[in-house]
């Protein structure tokens, strides 16, 4: 079992939702809680179950309610566990933590909060460890740590703690009291920026606080409760440059506990690990600049110690120190010592590469005493960085990429802002030489990373440098030598080109790049032409057709040349790529704006093509060939430039039907809608009119015998009285797609679900508009078995923008009544005839056996319910007279041949419906169809 | 000041997979559990043979909790382990690595990508996921998400979060629990210790706020049981020292060097010392001295970094920079360095020097002639340096060449090394220059092989070079030394004092100079 843990919890934390598509969130939530209950599991076990609550607390708890409750679990496995399981029950209180955080139960002060951060406060004071072997002390460790949590989370929510831990703080002389320190410092400096927010509060409300005398003073705070406020300001960090501004406390110069509990705090971070002393200094920094009473001198005696160190966080904390107290706490020559400090770092060869990046970054947004521009964010040089210095970290081959790229870029802002004379132009000599060595050793064939390195590193000489012409013109050279030997780069010239023409959109360096590029492809002789090469030739040259300034003939000539047997036999095997890759240079000279002076030669290119040996290109350019030469520029124009619009330049689609234009495409398919569109919904029913009740006393043909055989005889035409046709309305579904308001020519489709109906005819409706009336579809159905059924209907229409959809509507129903039909006779027949037949019918029924059938159904019906009955229902189909209350008789018909006949009478104890039927298997339809009408009357009554 | 996250990759180049974790291996994708708790190892493409795993992943809720309120409208949930894995290779140019050229990966366009890198997640939870720091040595990568404690738009400069510094230094320290302070990691304990995390980060960083880095190598032990005296045990000590007091402190300096042999190019070199000091002192928070000296006119020590157990610094010792301009005045010792050691071996301080001389001097030149290569080198021994090595080596390695042929080298000392299937010559100096200090070697070597022997874009055509490995015990170049008398230990026994010194070499390049050498900076660093 425990195996089989490890893996279901390495499954849930690699794929979360992956895991709980196979189970639900709370089952399995509740098995991870019963297995933790188990006494069986080891703690090893229990420890792994802990981690997704760690870990994945909100998917697991999706409710605050959830939340409370595990919590309130947890903690009787917290209760019930054993002390000497230390790691356990550590573990126990971060899953705790979690929860009650994520679930925001600690937010609403539930109650399982408040009783666990009475467990915390308990194990943080809980000292009676002291003279035994420290083997708790992990767990009073946690507690804090989760106290610390809490409070991050929730601030302001141990404020009225703060002498509490202060106290326990100063007492602690084992490594814990570091875990105080961290717990005390956020506590103070949270209280503080409470204060900060409170109006009127000052000097005496913060001697309050230090005191603990929080009953007295404090009262009004705990209304403004910050943790609901809804600005998550204070969770921020306060030392946000020039442009930030910090809640201040106005206490006046005194706050002497303050600035007392501040130089304790300050004197034993030396006691703390790196790490956390660089959290102690940032918290006291916030603490400082929001209460000016206190001088930031305090931080003073503890500069050098800060400066001289090695530890990257701690030199962090002392910049923000710097950011925050500029010039009040730092000395014009102390910011000239850190930037120095700063450059020497970057490069130093005992730190590691990230940490010399993090310092570079440190340089270009680097805290100045007086900073000339307020830019947030962006990378501006510090003043006093001068090429001298910077010169230390001038790129060189021996960096790694990065590390490269990143002093690549300082120096060009460096000598960028010296510009072209004195040292900014060797300084820019110098990287230049520097992306030429990189370049030959592209040249010479290096790893694809250090390719990537150069043109990047290209990209970012010219964005700083492409006005530099002597520069610029010659890397342009340089790169098409490049391109000549190397033309697996094509790639990265294109997306080099792309990316210069985006960001230097004043600067041409681009279209001159592709114009170079142009002539190395078609001034190059053939011979040595491999097909790799032309391919990629191809590829380039798409691009340079983007280009509307450069002349395109070269190319032109380029293709036709390659296309020649005669000068080439690389296009001669008929490979359907490469068929491709010349079609689509044709395509984009097809709309390239200096067409007509490439009618004659394109169109030769074309008709060249047409004779290629694969079918399908022939097809295309023969394609190509005729809208070339029918069409006029304009719609030419029009035909691709949707799809030119598309994809533009970045088109590197390789269907078909993008060879064919993909402005045809979206035309000519039919799309598919995402959800039903509209449906049909049964239409109410019409008064109907000619009732055969009107006739009053005609006489039939005859005798009744006689009747039914006349009546038979009307079915020797196979097609009479054999369809039933419903009444549906077409209408929207209440969704609101605009884009679907007005659909015209739509084509209903019908397809059956059983075998009980003869296919069904499509139907067209000319327009739905959602504004108009719905329109009337009438839908015909020819039983073969008069059974309910349901039809699956789908449709084709278009919509105002030309396209053509194709939607599923949801599924038609057809109940069993919608089948009846009244007994098809003709209507000189009369009352009699009918009458006659009925009687015919029923007796025929009864005496006979096959196929008929005879039943009874009762029911409880008042006399009255009954007639409401026979008249809703029953109507259309009566043979008897409405006002002969003892007896009705009823027939139903039932295409092609089926008769439903009933006698429906009240006795003493019940309501009789007896059932005559010529087909059997009708019965246990009929059956729930009466229970159903019945059971309506029913309650429609009581 | 917290990560919201965790991530520790294996990343192998080759099918050296630790399979023995293995349960199941499908031929496309790789899912191989480790039977550790916790851990699982997910290989992505194997068909290329570049395995990428993650080995340990750390998600911490309350963090996530506080980013999601802290980002507002911008927040940027983690991706499931599977896509940020994805998306991480792609951003390091690691993925796909069959392809030539994929456009999200080589993309031209110029960002500040290490130390933070930015993901751009697609689907639902669209945005971009910044800063991930990474760290990567040998086979493996780790990344953390540092929480964006200020507001995220614009984005805020990496200097302006605290946790970024903090995240870098969490990395760093685990990437050294995991894998040693050496250069070459041991892969049986990257799996122990591994395995060894939950239990590490549960101490030091059980919540995502980092409290301390794990002591490489020591399993976590509970600490011992200290005096309940008034002294406050620091933090970082993890016990306290019981027995006879013994203070070791080695002095290592290391000179590396760039040698042109060319009138129109400057010769480089320069000098880094550090200071490791091994303290095994009784109570709470000792006191140790520890001095630096110089020889009279020795240039003074530059850009020295500090311990953080370095209870206080003199302002004068932090003030001379390599980046400035050597002033004479400049302060010249004695260096103190006041100090409360740890139990374990730390590095005291690191210094750069400038000395006049590199200690060898070196020219090679090389001329084609017909099918062969004619070598030629000189080395001289500088007469300031103690003419007895630990070792001393030169590799003289060809690049884009055929296989060496036939070496025939003539030389003054030493004896010579001929590796042909690496085309590498590598002379062995010994322990002594001959008298006079200078060794030559002279020959030719045809390239005659029948395969083609290493490649470097580098080198090519006559770039080439010569790199030196020496050692010389107890010695330092800038005269730096720690007098045993000068280490104070203000405790009742009288400890045992111990000191060395040496000097070594690292990246000691001597270029032909009949061949274009690479370009290199105005100044030594590289």
């Amino acid at each position: 079992m425990a195996a089989n843990w490890a893996e279901r919890i390495s499954a849930f934390s690699r794929r979360p939702s992956g895991f709980l598509s196979g189970t639900t969130a709370e089952a399995f939530l509740a098995e991870l809680l019963r297995e933790l209950r188990d006494d069986r599991a080891t703690y090893s076990v229990k420890i792994l179950l802990l981690s997704p609550l760690c870990e994945h607390s909100t998917l697991l708890c999706c409710s605050d309610s959830v939340g409370e409750e595990t919590a309130l679990e947890l903690m009787s496995v917290f209760v019930q566990c054993p002390p000497k399981s230390v790691q356990f029950r550590c573990h126990l209180l971060l899953a705790l933590t979690s929860v009650l955080i994520c679930t925001s139960c600690v937010k609403s002060h539930s109650r399982a909060s408040l009783d666990f951060l009475d467990v915390l406060l308990q194990i943080a004071q809980d000292t009676s460890d002291i003279h035994t072997d420290g083997r708790q002390r992990p767990l009073r460790a946690t507690a804090c740590e989760c106290l610390r949590e809490l409070e991050a989370c929730c601030p302001g929510l141990l404020s009225q703690r703060l002498e509490l831990l202060g106290g326990l703080r100063q007492q602690e002389t084992s490594r814990l009291h570091q875990a105080y320190a961290e717990l005390y410092t956020l506590v103070l400096r949270n209280a503080i920026y409470q204060l900060t927010q409170e109006t009127g509060a000052g000097a005496e409300h913060l001697k309050a606080l230090l005191g603990g005398n929080t009953s007295a003073a404090w009262e009004a705070d705990q209304e403004s409760d910050l943790t609901s406020s809804k600005d998550s300001a204070i969770l921020s960090s306060l030392i946000l440059g020039p442009m930030g501004t910090v809640p201040t406390l106005h206490t006046g110069p005194d706050c002497k506990e303050l600035r007392s509990v501040l130089s304790t705090l300050l004197d034993e971070s030396y006691l703390l690990t790196p790490l956390c002393q660089a959290t102690l200094l940032h918290r006291l920094t916030e603490v400082v600049a929001m209460v000016p009473g206190v001088p930031p001198a305090i931080f003073r005696t503890h500069l050098l110690r800060l400066l001289g160190t090695s530890e990257v966080s701690l030199l962090h904390a002392t910049l923000l120190l710097k950011c925050a107290f500029t010039d009040s706490l730092f000395s014009s020559e102390d910011e000239a010592f850190i930037l120095k400090r700063l450059v020497v770092l970057s490069q130093h060869p005992l730190l590691s590469t990230p940490e010399k990046l993090f310092y570079m970054d440190c340089i270009l947004h680097f805290p100045e005493n007086r900073p000339i521009s307020c830019s947030d964010g962006d990378e501006t040089l510090p003043v006093l960085l001068t090429p001298q210095l910077a010169s230390a970290l001038v790129p060189t081959v021996f960096n790694d990429s990065t590390t490269l790229l990143a002093r690549f870029n300082m120096l060009s802002l460096v000598y960028l802002e010296e510009g072209e004379e004195g040292q900014g132009g060797q300084g820019l000599a110098y990287l230049y030489k520097h992306l030429s060595s990189l370049l030959s050793m592209v040249e010479n064939g290096c790893s694809r990373e250090l390719i990537v390195t150069f043109f990047r590193a290209a990209f970012l000489f010219l964005y700083y440098f492409c006005h530099v012409e002597r520069y610029s013109n010659d890397l342009t050279k340089q790169l098409c030598q490049l391109y000549f030997h190397h033309t697996k780069l094509a790639p990265h010239l294109i997306n080099l080109a792309d990316q210069t023409q985006d960001r230097l959109s004043e600067s041409s360096w681009s279209v001159g790049l592709l114009k170079a590029l142009q002539r190395v492809i078609t001034e190059a002789p053939l011979t040595q032409l491999t097909s790799h090469d032309l391919s990629r030739h191809l590829k380039m040259l798409v691009r340079v057709a983007d280009e509307g300034e450069i002349i395109q003939q070269s190319t032109l000539t380029f293709l036709s040349s390659i296309i020649t047997p005669s000068s080439s036999s690389l296009c001669t095997g008929g490979d359907w790529r490469l068929g491709n890759d010349i079609l689509r240079v044709c395509r984009r000279l097809l709309v390239h704006p200096s067409l007509d002076s490439l009618l004659t030669p394109l169109a030769d290119v074309l008709h060249l093509i047409c004779h290629y040996a694969d079918m399908e290109i022939q097809d295309h350019a023969r394609l190509y060939y005729t809208l070339l030469t029918t069409l006029s520029r304009e719609k030419l124009a029009g035909v691709l430039a949707q799809g030119m619009e598309e994809g533009g330049r970045q088109v590197k689609k390789q269907s078909l039907s993008c060879l064919m234009g993909e402005g045809l495409t979206s035309t000519l398919t039919i799309q598919q809608t995402e959800r039903a569109v509209f449906r049909l919904i049964e239409a109410p029913p019409e008064p109907r009119a000619g009732d055969i009740n009107s006739n009053e006393v005609e006489t039939g043909p005859g005798e009744a015998s006689a009747l039914v055989e006349a009546y038979r005889d009307q079915f020797s035409d196979s097609s009479f009285a054999s369809e039933i046709t419903l009444q549906y309305q077409l209408v929207h579904i209440n969704s609101h797609d605009c884009h679907f308001d007005q659909l015209f020519s739509i084509h209903l489709h019908f397809s059956l679900t059983d075998h009980h109906y003869e296919e069904l005819g499509d139907i067209s409706v000319p327009c739905l508009l959602r504004e108009r009336p719905s329109t009337i579809v009438q839908l015909t159905l020819k039983p073969r078995k008069p059974y309910p059924t349901s039809l699956h209907a789908s449709a084709i229409f278009t919509s105002p923008d030309g396209h053509t959809w194709h939607t599923t509507l949801p599924d038609i129903h057809v109940a069993f009544q919608q089948t009846f039909l009244p007994l098809p006779v003709p209507s000189s027949w009369g009352r009699g005839g009918t009458l006659s037949v009925f009687e015919g019918l029923w007796d025929e029924i009864c005496s006979e056996s096959g196929d008929s059938a005879t039943s009874l159904f009762c029911c409880q019906l008042k006399e009255a319910a009954l007639n409401t009955l026979v008249e809703k229902h029953f109507l259309p189909f009566l043979i008897s007279d409405l006002s002969h209350k003892e007896e009705f008789k009823v027939l139903f018909f039932l295409p092609p041949r089926s008769h439903i006949l009933l006698k429906v009478s009240s006795e003493e104890d019940a309501v009789h419906f007896n059932i005559a039927t010529d087909n059997w298997e009708l019965l246990s339809h009929i059956n729930s169809y009466l229970l159903k009408v019945t059971s309506l009357q029913e309650d429609t009554l009581s | 000041m917290t990560v919201r996250g965790l991530w520790i990759i294996s990343h192998e180049n080759g099918g050296n997979l630790s399979i023995r974790f293995s349960r199941f291996v499908t031929s496309n994708y790789c899912h191989i559990y480790a039977n550790i708790t916790y851990f699982f190892r997910i290989a992505c493409r194997s068909l290329c043979f570049v395995m990428s795993c993650v080995s340990f992943i750390r998600r911490f809720s309350t963090v996530e909790h506080r980013a999601k309120s802290l980002a507002g409208s911008s927040y940027v949930a983690v991706p499931e382990e599977s896509t940020f894995l994805q998306l991480l290779l792609t951003e390091l140019g690691l993925s796909d690595s069959g392809k030539n050229y994929v456009a999200l990966r080589d993309d031209c366009l110029y960002r500040p990508r290490s130390p933070a890198l930015e993901l751009h997640v697609d689907g639902p939870g669209k945005g971009i996921l910044w800063p991930v720091l990474t760290v990567s040595q040998g086979p493996l990568i780790l990344a953390c998400l540092p929480l964006v404690d200020v507001p995220p738009d614009p984005r805020p400069p990496l200097a302006s979060l605290l946790s970024v510094s903090q995240g870098l230094t969490l990395l760093a320290g685990l990437q050294t629990f995991l894998l040693g302070s050496g250069s070459k990691p041991d892969s049986e304990g990257l799996g122990s210790r591994l395995a060894m995390l939950p239990s590490v980060l549960l101490q030091v960083c059980p919540l995502g706020t980092p409290l301390d880095v794990p002591l490489p190598g020591t399993p976590a032990t509970p600490t011992a049981p200290t005096s309940a005296g008034t002294q406050k045990q620091p933090a970082w000590k993890t016990g306290l020292h019981r027995g006879r007091a013994v203070v070791n402190v080695g002095l290592i300096e290391t000179v590396r060097s760039m040698q042109y042999g060319n009138r129109s190019r400057q010769d480089l070199w320069d000098v880094y010392g550090t200071v490791t000091c091994k303290c095994e002192v009784e109570g709470v928070l000792p006191n140790v001295t520890v001095t630096l000296s110089l020889p009279p006119n020795g240039s003074p020590l530059q850009d020295i970094l500090v311990h953080p157990c370095v209870t206080s610094l003199d302002s004068s010792i932090l003030t001379a920079s390599s980046v400035d301009n050597y002033d004479g005045s400049a302060f010249s010792g004695p260096y103190k360095f006041p100090f409360s050691p740890p139990l374990e071996p730390f590095r005291l301080c690191s210094y750069t020097s400038e000395v006049p001389v590199p200690p060898i001097l070196g020219s090679y030149q090389l001329k084609e002639e017909e099918n062969q290569l004619r070598v030629s080198v000189t080395l001289k021994l500088h007469e300031s340096i103690k003419n007895s090595f630990e070792f001393c080596n030169a590799h003289l390695p060809f690049f884009n060449r055929d296989q060496m042929g036939v070496v025939d080298m003539k030389l003054s000392s030493g004896q010579l090394d001929v590796s042909k299937e690496k085309n590498l010559l590598v002379w062995i100096l010994g322990q002594k220059f001959p008298k006079s200090r200078e060794v030559t070697m002279e020959g030719k070597i045809s390239f005659s092989g029948p395969t083609p022997g290493p490649s470097d874009p580098l080198c090519t055509k006559l770039t080439a070079y010569v790199k030196l490995h020496f050692k010389v015990p107890d010695m330092t170049l800038s005269g730096c030394y720690v007098d045993q008398h000068s280490v104070q230990v203000y405790s009742s026994a009288k400890p045992r004092i111990v000191t060395s010194r040496e000097l070594q070499s690292k990246e000691y390049y001597i270029w032909n100079s009949t061949g274009t050498a690479p370009v290199s900076s105005g100044q030594m660093m590289m």
